[in-house]
């Protein structure tokens, strides 16, 4: 993976308050096998990344998205 | 001082709708809404699990927005994990909105954060 300089694509977006319902936003800041990205990785701010791991530990438990994908090579 | 909450409901998707409909109303009946109101609900239907929970691979996710005082949440609470047809719960307090802030108007209502 390289590392690019861009702005957060989440304030582009608008979002001001990260849905942890939205599972198909939140797929994006995983990695393969499901973990959670590093902010230095997808760019966005801290306060972002802060209400983002929260979101998708919620999505996590309520089965939206998986604590692990196994089966990967 | 009352709360915005959300609670989001997984069924076992074995349930027939009556069955689920009949029960979010047994929860409800705990927490009455200010001017009986009806709470507000989505029902997102049947879906695939990310992961087995009590060996079932679908759920039927429903979700609330109520307003409820914090002291009558564990009697609530306490309702759901009693029922089987529960596979899983979340409750969380939601006191501002998802929806995308468009323009600085919208911020105006909001105060603090989480």
């Amino acid at each position: 993976m390289k590392r690019t300089r861009k702005g957060d694509p989440l304030a582009e977006a608008g979002i001001r308050y990260i849905d942890y319902k939205d599972e198909k936003m939140l797929a994006r800041f995983l990695t393969e096998r499901g973990k959670i990205l590093p902010a230095r990785l997808s760019g966005i701010t801290a306060r972002h990344q802060r209400q983002l791991s929260i979101a998708i530990k919620r999505a996590r438990y309520l089965a939206l998205l998986p604590y692990i994908k196994r089966g990967l090579s | 001082m009352p709360r915005q909450y959300e609670a989001v409901y997984i069924f076992d998707s074995a349930l027939e709708e009556p069955a689920i409909t009949e029960k979010l109303n047994r929860f409800h009946a705990l927490i009455p809404q200010p001017g009986g109101e009806a709470i507000k609900l989505n029902h997102w239907g049947k879906r695939t699990l990310a992961y087995p929970i009590k060996k079932r691979e679908t759920g039927y996710y429903v979700v609330a927005n109520f307003e409820a005082a914090p002291s009558q949440l564990p009697e609530f609470e306490r309702a759901i994990k009693l029922d089987e047809g529960v596979l899983r719960h979340l409750v969380v307090v939601n006191e501002h909105d998802y929806a995308p802030v468009r323009d600085a108007t919208d911020r105006s209502a909001e105060e603090d954060d989480e």
